[in-house]
């Protein structure tokens, strides 16, 4: 049932484009190239990133569209679907868990990205690989806790989801995205751990940087915090449940 | 899930036991409507919509619920099916009960008939494979044969209710929870909803349906009990329950769904404006206004 819901919103996602899934290749890629072009072309060689810095770049950008895609789009899971949760004898979480499955397959059918930034850049990732999976893992508990917690708020209060929308435009600078965890100063660096995405993002990067590892300590905390969100969003849509169920 | 459980030695279908919830009402804030507007809307009040409800609906009965506006009726029904968790007391089931419960409501006008059956059929417990067996048989009691690749946008709100009402008897389960809406207002529908709602009785399956002409669909209820303020005020037989509902006040003339806030409801109060480029774009998945 749940692989069915699944199909169904990507096809209605993507029969409306004339490009369909071509969109989800190009949105990442496209953005990659421009914030490229800024930081790396325009602005001049300077001490930001790792390189090849296009290389750097996608390898964040695309687990980052998947992380604002899917925990935007899934905060309104509930309110989108209050007639059917009024019927539903599936169990509740799962109109979150179908719309973050949605973001996931995208995500991984944009990875031809970061392939595409290989062969430009001709950079092969090392055996420091195998934990690519391991963050996409990672990332998709973490995403699964808040998007639990933030959809039963956003039914008591539908101000979360604009609430959000702030927040992860601010997360986007609070996180190595465009920059390397070398270019965080070291006293701040156990401050910037409290971020989970940065111990995600630093896996998916270590294939490619080894050096990104060297801060170990700092990575365990933003995992671990990254854990505990899961536990956390977990409890509190147990919590919320009824009251989401009521207001269907 | 724990809201589905099923209490498979239960000697009754279904047993409310103590049984009290509360409900959302919208409340508006006061003052001059300029600054309400602004404002934001209050944090909603929770009421009580059923307060020590005690009920026991033994296997293979057809009981009816009459109740007015606000009364707990769809309350009731949705705690029998576990589509709401009780706040206080506890509802017990010897097998699943379909939610029959505004079904037309959660159907997608810009989908398919068919897909729309997938869809439906899936929330109500039928699996896709099943589904897939019954697709001509729901086509023809809803009377939308041939019509089945058609999205449902061209179709009036009663041939969707039709649609609604046969995927929902289709799950093959042993109690159905059904809501007036389905059909009440569909009189050249009613006798096939009688005929078949008299088959599946003779097989022993149980209804509880709330309305307030319980006679369109059935020509012998077993019970019927009348609710009023969110308690059971009578536990009689139809005819006397339909006399003291008549007493009371009787049926509504805009007889909408009770456990809705009552100044708006809840889609209405859901209004997020376009999304920015950061953003998913939104789909026309998002619910639409009821079918009354």
């Amino acid at each position: 049932m749940l692989r069915m819901l699944v199909i169904r919103e990507l096809q209605t996602q993507y029969s409306r484009f004339r490009f369909g899934y071509l969109w989800t290749l190009m949105e990442p890629l496209g953005l990659s190239i421009i914030l490229w072009m800024v930081f790396s072309v325009l602005l001049g060689p300077r001490n930001l990133g790792l390189q090849p810095y296009l290389l750097f770049l996608s390898v964040a950008m695309l687990p980052w569209w998947w992380f604002t895609k899917g925990v935007n789009s899934s905060v309104r899971s509930f309110r989108r679907n209050v007639a059917q949760l009024r019927i539903s004898t599936l169990p509740t979480q799962f109109w979150v868990l179908r719309i973050l499955l949605v973001s996931t397959v995208e995500f991984v059918m944009s990875l031809p990205v970061i392939v595409i930034a290989i062969i430009l850049t001709r950079d092969l990732p090392g055996p420091f690989i195998i934990f690519f999976p391991i963050a996409i893992l990672a990332q998709f508990l973490f995403m699964y806790g808040i998007a639990l917690a933030l959809a039963s708020w956003n039914v008591i209060a539908p101000d979360v989801a604009r609430l959000v929308r702030l927040v992860l435009r601010g997360l986007f600078y609070l996180s190595p995205i465009l920059y390397s965890v070398s270019n965080i100063p070291e006293h701040v660096r156990p401050l910037a751990a409290l971020n989970p995405l940065v111990g995600i993002l630093g896996l998916y990067r270590i294939g490619w940087w080894p050096q990104e590892i060297e801060d170990m300590v700092h990575y365990g905390l933003s995992l671990g915090i990254g854990a505990m969100t899961f536990v956390i969003g977990w409890i509190v849509f147990r919590r919320l449940e009824s009251r989401v169920l009521k207001e269907s | 899930m724990a809201r589905f459980t099923i209490t498979k030695d239960l000697d009754v279908m279904v047993e409310f036991d103590g049984v009290g919830i509360r409900m959302p009402r919208a409340r508006k804030r006061k003052g001059p409507a300029k600054i309400r507007r602004f404002a934001g809307q209050a944090s909603p009040e929770q009421v009580w919509r059923l307060r020590n409800v005690t009920l026991s609906v033994p296997a293979g009965q057809a009981l009816a619920i009459l109740g007015r506006r606000n009364s707990g009726r769809e309350a009731l029904l949705r705690l029998a099916a576990g589509t709401l968790i009780p706040d206080e007391g506890q509802v017990r089931r010897q097998a699943k009960i379909v939610p029959m419960i505004d079904v037309a409501a959660a159907m997608a006008r810009n989908m398919t008939v068919r897909q729309n059956i997938y869809v439906i059929g899936g929330l109500l417990g039928i699996t896709p494979k099943v589904m897939g067996d019954l697709i001509p048989k729901v086509a023809h009691l809803a009377g939308l044969q041939g019509q089945l690749e058609r999205t449902l946008a061209p179709l009036t709100n009663r041939q969707i209710n039709r649609l609604a009402w046969s995927i929902g008897v289709m799950t093959g389960d042993r109690a159905y929870a059904i809501d007036k809406t389905h059909i009440s207002e569909d009189p050249e529908f009613a006798p096939t909803v009688k005929e078949r709602m008299t088959q599946m009785r003779a097989e022993g399956v149980t209804f509880i349906v709330s309305s307030d002409r319980p006679e369109l669909f059935l020509d012998h209820w077993d019970r019927a009990i009348v609710l009023e303020r969110g308690a059971i005020i009578a536990d009689t037989s139809l005819a006397e329950a339909t006399i003291l509902f008549d007493e009371i006040g009787g049926s509504d003339d805009e007889d909408r769904d009770d456990d809705l806030p009552v100044e708006e409801s809840f889609e209405e109060r859901d209004d997020l404006g376009e999304e920015e480029v950061w953003e998913q774009e939104d789909d026309g998945d998002r619910p639409r206004k009821r079918n009354r």
